[in-house]
Order: C-alpha cells, then sequence, then structure tokens
C-alpha cells in the first residue's frame, strides 16, 4: 500500500469501515485525512448511504432516491495548478498568477489522464484505457478517477440532508467561492472552510468533472448501489459536472445540482473557465483499516 | 424610340452584372492552379501510417514522398527556395512517444535528424534556420501549445541556439516567420500571463506585441504584406499588417473564407500570395485505433481526421468565399481521399 496516514481522529467512523459500515445522513462522522505516494491529501468517505436529487429544485435532479455508496477516497482539494504540472501536463488554467489555484479549461479527457498519470506515479493500475476510444474507465482498477457524480453528491452532503453540507445559503460565503464572493477568478483552494468531512471548495471555486454520462432522466432509473450512470453512448456526450464555481449562482452551488457540460474533447481551443476536477480512489474496508494501521501516532 | 426596361428586367441584369463582378473577383480558382507550378507538401494517413505526400496546385497528380510504413512524418514545412523539407517524426507509442524534428530534400532524399521533442517549426527567410518549438516536459503530450521557449537550427554548420528571450516564451504554437526576418508570429494559449490570443516576437529581440486576435495558426504572407489565420472553426481571415513598423498593428479583415458545417484550418499562402490552402472536414477527435494517432481535436497535430481534405482558394482582396455553396469556381478541393489529409504548405519543386 502506498498511502500513509498522517491526521485525523479515528473515532467512530474507523470501527464503523471495519465492520463494513458507514455513516448515514443522520450519523456524519469525523474527518479521516491521508496523504498518498505523491504527497497529495485525500479524505476517507466512509460507505453509506444517503438520499441523492432534489425533488424540489431542477427537473433533472428529481426523483430525490436513496443511493448507497462503497468506501472512496477523495482529494481533499480541487486538483491544482501545482499537481498537474508535476504530472508533466500542460497547464490550461486562464488564471496562472498562483499555482495554488484549481485547474480550470480542463477537458474531460485532460481530467483522466492526469488521473492516470497519478495513478503512475504512485505504482497504481491506471483506470482509464488510453489505447482505446474515450478512455472507457475501469472501476475495479485500484488508480484514480474522477468520481461519480453519486460519490461527489455523497461527498459534498457530508451526512447532512439539507441544500448545503454546512446549512442555508447565508452561510455559502463562508464555505465557497461563487458569483457573489469570488470577484469574477478562481481563488487559491481550501481557502474557504471545509465541510464536515473535511473537504474544500465543494461548493464553488471551480465546477468538478463527474465521471457520469449526463442524462437529465437518470435519477428514475438509477441503481441504488454505486451507481455510475448511464452508458456510455454518443462518442461526445454531455458529462455531469458538480459543485458550481467562481462565476456560478448560489443555486447552483447546491449539493444536488447538476450540470450537462460538453467535454470540450473535440475542440483544439477549451475556453471554458470554470471546468476543474478532482480524483478519487475506490477502496475497500479492509484497505482503509491497513492504512489506518500503518498511520503514525496522533501528536 | 427610346427603350424602356421593365423592373424586373432591370433586377435580372443587375444581378447578372454582380454575378459576374464576384465571378471576376474570386476567379476560377480552377483554371489558374491547373497552369500553376506550384506543389503542395501535405499529410496523409495511409496505410495504417503517417506519409508526406506531395499535390500538384490543381490537385490531378499526387505522390507519396516518404514512404515509410514504419515511421510517422507530420507537419511538413518546404523552405522558401523550395529545396528542402522540414517535418515531425513521431517514434514511439503513448506518454512515451517522441516528436522529433527532421528535414530532408522537397524530392525526400536526404532524411536528417534535427532535434529530438521538438514542434510545429517553421523556416527562417534564408532557407538555411528553422525554428522550432522545444517540448514543454520530457513526457509526450499530443497538445498543440505543450512548449516552452524558441530553439533555432542552423543547417550549414550543424548547431542548435536559443532565442534571446527564450526563457518567457510558453505554450507558444504554429510559429511563421516574416519574410524580413524580424518577426515571428505564433499564437499561445494559457501561457506568458495570456489567455489566448496571437502574438507577434521579436525573432532576435524581447519585444513581444499581442495582435489582440482570437483564433490561431497565424501565416505571414510571402510579401509580409498580410497574415493568414483561423479566426475560428469555420473561418479563415486575412489581414494587412505592416511589418517594417516597429510597433506593427493589424489592418481589419480584407479577406475571408467560410464553411458553415466542416471545420476549415491550417491555412498556407501560395509563394505568390495568390492562393491559400487549407485542411477542411468534419468535427471529431481522432481514431484511437489507427496506429500513431492520437485521440484529441481532428486539426491537432498526430490526430486521425476521417473525410479531411486539402482545399485552395484564390485570395480576393475585399471578398469572401464560402465552401460548399454552388457556383463552386471560385475553390478548389485538390485532394479527395479524405485520408485526413492536413498541414498543406505550397512550394515552387526546384527545376531538375
Amino acid at each position: 500500500m502506498t498511502l500513509q496516514k498522517f491526521t485525523g481522529a479515528l473515532g467512530l467512523l474507523a470501527l464503523g469501515l471495519a465492520n463494513g459500515c458507514g455513516p448515514t445522513q443522520s450519523s456524519p462522522a469525523k474527518p479521516q485525512s491521508v496523504t498518498t505516494a505523491s504527497g497529495v491529501s485525500m479524505i476517507v468517505i466512509p460507505a453509506g448511504s444517503f438520499q441523492m436529487g432534489s425533488d424540489e429544485h431542477e427537473a433533472d435532479e428529481r426523483p430525490r432516491h436513496e443511493v448507497r455508496l462503497s468506501t472512496f477516497l477523495m482529494d481533499q482539494f480541487e486538483v491544482t495548478h501545482d499537481l498537474f504540472v508535476k504530472a508533466q501536463l500542460p497547464n490550461p488554467s486562464r488564471w496562472q498568477d498562483d499555482s495554488r489555484k484549481p485547474v480550470e479549461r480542463v477537458r474531460w479527457r485532460e481530467a483522466k489522464l492526469y488521473c492516470n498519470e497519478r495513478s503512475l506515479m504512485e505504482g497504481l493500475t491506471p483506470c482509464y484505457d488510453e489505447t482505446k476510444p474515450g478512455l472507457p474507465c475501469d472501476f475495479v482498477a485500484n488508480g484514480y478517477r474522477l468520481p461519480t457524480e453519486a460519490e461527489w453528491e455523497y461527498a459534498a452532503s457530508a451526512g447532512s440532508s439539507r441544500l448545503y453540507s454546512f446549512g442555508d445559503v447565508t452561510k455559502l460565503k463562508a464555505n465557497g467561492w461563487f458569483a457573489d464572493n469570488a470577484g469574477k477568478r478562481t481563488h487559491v483552494a481550501g481557502t474557504r472552510k471545509p465541510n464536515a468531512w473535511g473537504l474544500h471548495d465543494l461548493y464553488g471555486n471551480v465546477s468538478e468533472w463527474c465521471q457520469d454520462v449526463y442524462d437529465p432522466d437518470y435519477y428514475k432509473s438509477s441503481p441504488a448501489d454505486d451507481p455510475l450512470g448511464p452508458a456510455d453512448g454518443i462518442a461526445d456526450t454531455k458529462r455531469v459536472m458538480k459543485g458550481g464555481s467562481w462565476k456560478a449562482s448560489a443555486s447552483m452551488c447546491r449539493a444536488s445540482f447538476r450540470k450537462g457540460q460538453r467535454t470540450g474533447d473535440t475542440d483544439a481551443c477549451f475556453f471554458t473557465d470554470y471546468c476543474g476536477f478532482r480524483c478519487v480512489r475506490r477502496v475497500t474496508a479492509a484497505e482503509v483499516e491497513s492504512l489506518l494501521g500503518k498511520s503514525p501516532p496522533e501528536k | 424610340m427610346k427603350a424602356t426596361q421593365h423592373p424586373k428586367t432591370s433586377a435580372l441584369l443587375f444581378g447578372v452584372v454582380l454575378f459576374q463582378a464576384l465571378t471576376l473577383q474570386a476567379g476560377n480558382v480552377r483554371e489558374e492552379l491547373a497552369g500553376s507550378k506550384f506543389s503542395l507538401v501535405h499529410e496523409v494517413y495511409a496505410n495504417n501510417n503517417w506519409e508526406l505526400f506531395v499535390t500538384s496546385a490543381d490537385g490531378k497528380s499526387s505522390a507519396n514522398i516518404t514512404n515509410t510504413p514504419d515511421v510517422n512524418e507530420l507537419y511538413p514545412q518546404a523552405s522558401p527556395d523550395g529545396a528542402k523539407i522540414c517535418f515531425l517524426v513521431d517514434s514511439g507509442k503513448g506518454r512515451a512517444t517522441v516528436r522529433s524534428l527532421w528535414v530532408m530534400n522537397s524530392d525526400g532524399t536526404g532524411r536528417k535528424k534535427v532535434a529530438d521533442r521538438a514542434r510545429q517549426q517553421c523556416w527562417a527567410p534564408d532557407s538555411q534556420t528553422i525554428a522550432f518549438l522545444p517540448q514543454e516536459y520530457p513526457k509526450f503530450n499530443v497538445t498543440d501549445y505543450y512548449t516552452k521557449g524558441i530553439s533555432f537550427h542552423h543547417l550549414p554548420s550543424g548547431k542548435t541556439r536559443e532565442h534571446v528571450n527564450t526563457k518567457p516564451l510558453h505554450h507558444l504554437y504554429n510559429i511563421s516567420y516574416a519574410p524580413n526576418g524580424k518577426w515571428i508570429v505564433a499564437t499561445v494559449h494559457a501561457g506568458m500571463g495570456y489567455r489566448h490570443t496571437n502574438l507577434l516576437i521579436e525573432a532576435n529581440g524581447s519585444k513581444v506585441i499581442n495582435l489582440g486576435i482570437d483564433g490561431c495558426r497565424p501565416t505571414f504572407s510571402p510579401d509580409g504584406k498580410h497574415i493568414a489565420w483561423g479566426a475560428g472553426d469555420h473561418e479563415l481571415a486575412v489581414v494587412p499588417i505592416d511589418i517594417e513598423s516597429d510597433n506593427p498593428k493589424l489592418g481589419k479583415k480584407i479577406f475571408q473564407v467560410f464553411d458553415k458545417q466542416n471545420k476549415i484550418y491550417h491555412v498556407d499562402w501560395s509563394p505568390d500570395g495568390r492562393f491559400l490552402s487549407f485542411s477542411r472536414g468534419p468535427n471529431g477527435k481522432g481514431d484511437i485505433t489507427k496506429p500513431g494517432t492520437y485521440e484529441a481535436a481532428c486539426e491537432i497535430v498526430g490526430v486521425h481526421a476521417k473525410g479531411w481534405d486539402i482545399f485552395a482558394v484564390k485570395v480576393a482582396m475585399g471578398g469572401s468565399v464560402t465552401i460548399g455553396h454552388k457556383p463552386v469556381y471560385d475553390w478548389q478541393v485538390l485532394t479527395r481521399n479524405g485520408n485526413s489529409n492536413k498541414e498543406s504548405d505550397w512550394f515552387l519543386p526546384p527545376s531538375k
């Protein structure tokens, strides 16, 4: 195992993971943070269930439905310029004034290539097959990939059933960079409050690519366990983006808000300056227990 | 008797006159190209690899000048004197691919490697120096702006030097030398403090001028008085420029090529400045199952572009040409097989 645990109280979460169960919306857990072999902070997202979507907002968020997810790791921050360049990828970002900012103007395909580069840097098996059209994802591989829409929303909700995990919209300015406070630009990652699970910038800064094909009717037939989104159909179909951005309204930053975004994969120049991402990696409960077992003593 | 004309007749006559005027302005490009001595060198994806072909200006004859089933040749650029062609070679696969710069005689003989991890080269006006863009990082990436700095290779001496101001030159692509040797024009994306624009870069100095135009792939006319570039996916445009000035500025568009459905890219001037060639084809992101190709926008170097062919138009100052409309005398298709014909470059082959 290439991960090194470095922080976080174990508490009930570790016990829950070890027993193959995790917190639900009614029992938010303490954050667990690990640092990967390539130096990236990730949060252990416990297995559990939550209510996905909303019956009270946009049509594509309906119906609200229960989803159960396995344990996974998610980047604590959006992928920054520093990380992108470390992977020897050309930084496409509009704002290059601070390398700690999240990358933007990232095509869906480029986000996947970054995931593979990071997997290779850490000796993991890449999830995306670069020899096949569209870079199909192997969800069984132990490498990095984009989160599914369900994983993203589960992590953003952090055990809460509210529109924003931290409370009502009046607290959004303290918890995210969006149109009302961002000053029409991105900001250094992690400069707003984290959510209850320790994840930063899920609300705003840059919108985040998900793995799923965007289908406004998907929730009507989505499976309950680890949904992967609709099957790939058309070559350059839209993909799901979540989380709002520096130019988004408060409503677009809601955890359940969905946006179908063109991938940009057929554009020589991709100017969509709010498209960023973060990575996830699926891990078993036993693997997490092992990770936690290797952790150094807490100070 | 005084003749009077019916309004409909007048309108008809006016239409005929206008039609003839436009015809004269655009010219019958097919007839004019049929008498041309120029040729075009361009990429073709043939028999599962990239080759370079030389096609006559009328499109009636074409020959494979590389014939290398195991080597992928791309992005040919003919020297101003027509004697040599520099080009790129992709070796290896995936992120281990090495893109290198080569040069050969324009008949395909005398191949010689110039540099590894080099991209999107162009000739200096002396036909002895090749400017190229070093790759940003060692690992391969198909992205067009994956470059850092500018370098020059002098063929007679075999020496390579960096641009005097190479350090801040970042994320440039598609460089083109001004005929007076004073400027290099290039596109920049997410580099040098620019979101995306086209720049004039002093060839032997540190001055950088933002031309303030969107789009990409600018190229100087042979007399240096105009720049043609891709103003968008579906538009090529020509503007005047004064390159003798210390602070050259662009004029207004004086010629445009449109295609409402297909992408049009890779514009290049004929040696006499009378014609433009370009690649044209449908949107797509390539076919990664084909050996030696990558997945990205079809116009990117190394991406297989199904259905793409080379076209030519006559530059009619003050006018425009729309590809695909009828009548069709103001544009000419030079290749017809759709085998990813891209990156055409005109030249006058040396007489034997």
